[in-house]
Parts: C-alpha cells; sequence; structure tokens
C-alpha cells in the first residue's frame, strides 16, 4: 500500500503513535474473540456462488405469466365470440344513449333513432348548407328515422337552442352520425360527443361499411356499462375526467418504487408522463440512488436518459455516484453512463 | 528542517506473507485459520477507522459495525476480485456503508463539509506533533480533533494514516475522484495542525 501521490505527513505519524498510546489491547483482544467466535458460528460460505434456494421447474416458475397469458386470451376470444342479446325497447332506460351538445342544439327535436345526420352545429348567422345525402338505416324506429331524415336538413338553425333539454332517448343505441359537409365545419362548431355502450360504437362502424358512406364519422365516448344512469355530463366535467393528472409527489413516489423493485417499464412510462426524476424521499433518497442500490441497471439507465442525476446526494450525503462506484459493477457503470 | 517522515506500517511483520487475495480464498475454501491471519492484518486500522468515523456520539456502536464488517466479508468472500480492488480497499468500502448505514438507521444527518481555506493557513513553528502526544492527555486531545473533522475528511485521513491505504485506494473506497481524495486529506491535516497550535498554545 504506497501513498501514490501523497508524502507522509508528521501529523500522520502522531496520528498513529496517538492511537496506539490510546488503544486498549485487553479490549482489542476480546473483540477479536467475539468476531471470530461469530464467524464459526455462521454458516460456511462455498467458494462459488450459491445455486438459488428455490429451484422449481420451468413451468412452475412461469406459472403467473402463463396464468395471466390465458386468462388474457379468454378474454379476447370471449369479446370476440361474445354476441349479445338483441336489445330490445324497455331496455333503454339500462344503457341510455346521452347526447352532450357541445354547441348549441337546435330547436328541432332530436330522432330518438337515427343513423340520418345529426342537426349539425351551429354556425351563428351562416345558413346551414345542404347537408350530402346520406344514406340513413333506421333499424329499430323507421318511422321516427324517417322523420329525422326529413326534418334534419331544415334551414337555417337557431343560434340557440331552447332551455328545455331534449326527451330522453328510447333506444339503448343511438349512434350519432354527423356527416362531413362539401367543407369541414369551422374549428368553433364542435359536434356532438355521445356517451354510449361500447357495442354501438361496433354497430355504428357496420352501419357505415354497409352504407358505403366514407364520410360518415362517429364521435362515440364509450362509458361503462355499468354507468346506466349516466346522465350527460357537462362537457368540461369529462375534459376534466379525462384530462386528470396524477399529482407529481404521487408520480414521484411511485416512480422511486417502480426504480428500486426494477420495473424497468413503468419507470419509463411514468417518465414519460412527466415524473420528476429527481424528486427525493424522505431520506434524500432519489430514483436514481435507489435503483442503483438495489443493482438494477436498466432502471437506472431508463432514469439517466430522462436526465436523472448522479450527483444528486440523500440525507447520508450519498450520491449514485457515490454507491455505484463503491459497488464496482460494471454493468452498473456502464448503464449510468461511468463505465467505458 | 523537519527529519523526513516514514509511513508507519502498523501491521505485524509476516516472514511468509501471504497476499490478501489467497487468504481469503483459502477461507472460501474452508481453511479456518485463513480468515484469522486476514482478520489480525487489518483488524486494528478497520476498527479505528469506523470508531473515529462514528466519533463520540456513537461510539458504541463501533463494537458491532465492526463485527459487522468483518461477517460481510467473510459472507462475500467469494465475491471479492482482486483485479477490481485491493482487499484493504474493498474492506473499508464495507466498513464504511455499515458507518453510513448507521447514520442512516440513527436518522444523522452528514453535512457536507465545507473545506474552508482558512483552515489552511497554519502557524509553522513549535515542536511537531511526534512531540506533542508524548502525554497520554495529549493524545487524546488529537484523536478527539480527528474525531471533530467533517465525516468524509476524517475517513479519509484514518483510511490514509493510519490503514495506510493509498489514495486511490482511498478514492475507490469512497466513490470520489482521486483529487477529491487528496483534497480532503490535505484539509484534514491542515486543520489538525491547527488544532494543535491552539492546544500548544492553551499549554504554554
Amino acid at each position: 500500500m504506497s501513498d501514490h501521490g501523497a508524502a507522509p505527513d508528521p501529523i500522520d505519524e502522531a496520528y498513529v503513535q496517538a492511537e496506539a498510546r490510546l488503544s486498549d489491547e485487553a479490549a482489542r483482544a476480546a473483540r477479536r474473540e467475539r468476531v471470530l467466535a461469530a464467524l464459526a458460528r455462521e454458516p460456511a460460505t462455498p467458494a462459488v456462488a450459491p445455486a438459488p434456494a428455490w429451484r422449481g421447474p420451468a413451468w412452475r416458475r412461469g406459472g403467473w405469466l402463463a396464468a395471466a397469458c390465458v386468462a388474457g386470451l379468454s378474454l379476447f376470444v370471449a369479446s370476440q365470440v361474445y354476441e349479445p342479446l338483441p336489445r330490445q325497447p324497455q331496455t333503454a332506460a339500462r344503457a341510455p344513449a346521452a347526447v352532450v351538445a357541445v354547441a348549441p342544439t337546435p330547436s328541432v327535436p332530436t330522432p330518438a333513432i337515427s343513423n340520418a345526420p345529426a342537426p349539425r352545429p351551429a354556425i351563428r348567422g351562416v345558413a346551414a348548407a345542404p347537408e350530402p345525402p346520406v344514406r340513413t338505416e333506421a333499424r329499430t324506429a323507421p318511422a321516427d328515422a324517417a322523420k329525422a331524415e326529413t326534418a334534419a336538413p331544415q334551414g337555417p338553425l337557431p343560434d340557440m337552442a331552447p332551455a328545455a333539454p331534449p326527451p330522453p332517448p328510447p333506444l339503448a343505441i343511438a349512434p350519432v352520425r354527423r356527416a362531413f359537409p362539401a367543407e369541414p365545419p369551422a374549428a368553433s362548431s364542435v359536434g356532438e360527443i355521445v356517451v354510449t355502450g361500447g357495442r354501438a360504437e361496433k354497430a355504428t362502424a357496420a352501419n357505415d361499411v354497409a352504407s358505403g358512406d366514407a364520410r360518415d364519422e362517429t364521435v362515440t365516448v364509450t362509458a361503462s356499462r355499468r354507468s346506466s344512469a349516466f346522465a350527460a355530463p357537462p362537457a368540461a366535467a369529462l375534459g376534466r375526467f379525462a384530462a386528470s393528472p396524477a399529482r407529481p409527489a404521487d408520480q414521484a413516489a411511485r416512480l422511486r418504487a417502480a426504480a428500486t423493485a426494477g420495473r424497468t417499464a413503468e419507470v419509463e412510462s411514468l417518465l414519460h408522463q412527466g415524473a420528476p426524476a429527481d424528486a427525493p424521499d424522505a431520506n434524500g433518497d432519489t430514483a436514481l440512488i435507489k435503483s442503483v442500490q438495489a443493482d438494477h441497471p436498466a432502471a437506472a439507465a431508463a432514469l439517466r436518459r430522462h436526465g436523472a442525476s448522479l450527483d444528486h446526494r440523500n440525507n447520508a450525503g450519498e450520491s449514485a455516484r457515490d454507491i455505484a462506484a463503491a459497488k464496482g459493477d460494471a454493468a452498473l457503470d456502464q448503464a449510468i453512463g461511468l463505465g467505458p | 528542517m523537519r527529519p523526513a517522515v516514514q509511513r508507519v506500517d502498523w501491521r505485524p511483520m509476516e516472514p511468509d506473507r501471504v497476499d490478501d487475495a489467497d487468504l481469503l480464498r483459502a477461507h472460501s475454501a474452508g481453511d479456518a485459520h485463513a480468515f484469522a491471519r486476514l482478520y489480525d492484518r487489518y483488524d486494528r486500522p478497520c476498527f479505528q477507522f469506523i470508531r473515529r468515523t462514528l466519533g463520540g456520539a456513537h461510539a458504541d456502536a463501533a463494537e458491532d459495525l465492526h463485527q459487522e464488517t468483518w461477517l460481510a466479508v467473510s459472507n462475500n468472500a467469494a465475491a471479492f476480485d482482486a483485479r477490481k480492488a485491493s482487499f484493504p480497499a474493498w474492506l473499508f468500502t464495507i466498513a464504511r456503508h455499515k458507518v453510513w448505514d448507521h447514520f442512516r438507521r440513527q436518522k444523522v444527518a452528514v453535512l457536507a463539509s465545507v473545506e474552508d481555506d482558512a483552515a489552511m493557513m497554519v502557524p509553522d513553528a513549535g515542536p511537531t506533533p511526534l512531540q506533542q502526544v508524548e502525554s497520554r492527555e495529549l493524545a487524546q486531545r488529537l484523536v478527539a480533533a480527528v474525531e471533530a473533522l467533517p465525516l468524509e475528511q476524517r475517513g479519509a485521513f484514518v483510511m490514509f494514516a493510519h490503514a495506510g491505504l493509498s489514495l486511490e485506494e482511498i478514492a475507490r473506497a469512497t466513490g470520489v475522484a482521486v483529487e477529491t481524495a487528496k483534497s480532503r486529506l490535505r484539509y484534514a491535516r491542515a486543520t489538525l495542525r491547527r488544532a494543535l497550535a491552539g492546544e500548544r498554545s492553551a499549554h504554554v
């Protein structure tokens, strides 16, 4: 052990002499006995790294994965094979289609069942252009659909809809097809958002194919089947629901947990969602420090790619760089950019 | 003019000195005496490093941490790679981690050391430090001054002065650059010289 780069100093020798003067040989001998006795009580360390204690058959080790695959496959097949019973008119109350009129609704009553062009959003001061002919298929209430077909393209629409809401739709499936005019509507004239069951979207798509009308578009927000009494919420509420972000503190905690457990995909996902990469916990440990401590090079590399700092120090004064250097793991060093 | 100072070799003279890595390998293979020989080589500096790094407030934990360190050495003997680091560097890395873990468990906030340039301005007259530790009381004061050093400076100083680690080994054990280790050692010495100078003036 040579002193590369540093010359000995009198203070060094003075300190060694001071320690020698203060040393208690009896205590040292007792300490030696205690340590060696503790070592003797420990099980013998094998010369080679021991095999994992639990080494079950491969099919058992992958049991959970196999079960998850089977469950997912079953769900997929069931969703493809399952055909709902023909819907009865009285099922309307169970899954009503709620029409959220973002733009003012026309005074003309909205037909209950219709594949006819829905009333276009009002464009202030502009007379509605004649709608292009759209083939409509009224499947369950042809009379109403026919009525809608004749009622919808009528002259200029009023700016403001009457306060009274339209009567509740009697049927569950009420896809609203918005026929595009020759020119797309102005950005301010937003179409309707239809909240309905998931099957409605599929039915509408089938109708589109059948009708061959490629310009029709269905704007559908699929709601849970459990929310059968889902009354048309305000559009603002929908937007708030859709855009409610997780709190940064929660994201940071989840990020640290994922980094500790080595769940690299979750780490990546959280970082893409904007989780703060360098947020420390109560001990000052960041996700990168935790991933380095737990020997997860892939998670550490993901954090480094998103700018996690190697030099952030925890409450104990250690940084990820320090811990990685102490570990001396080449793979870890390379993952966080310390290695060659 | 001061006489040239030689590094103190605290290790017992062994006529047939076996390499540390060989001893560790023999221990892994089941040689009961190999580990005792290795322990005897590094017991003293390792314990003093732990004891001084803990400081007076946590001195009671030194024995336990020392034992934990050697148990960790024994349990991880197969993982030691002499090509990556020397045995003392590895040993002190483990010891340092034990101390930091203890601080973390005790929720001791370790503050970063402030390396004050004023610490480098030390009067250079008077008896040498070695002459000053002739008495037990002054030895205690020097050790107390070591324990009062900032933590990283303290560790670097004890590893260099007492354990005989090189700057590269200290840098490896503490996870910093060699220049940082050198700087810590320099500041530690300067602070100790200043402390001894203060003691001298107080005793005159």
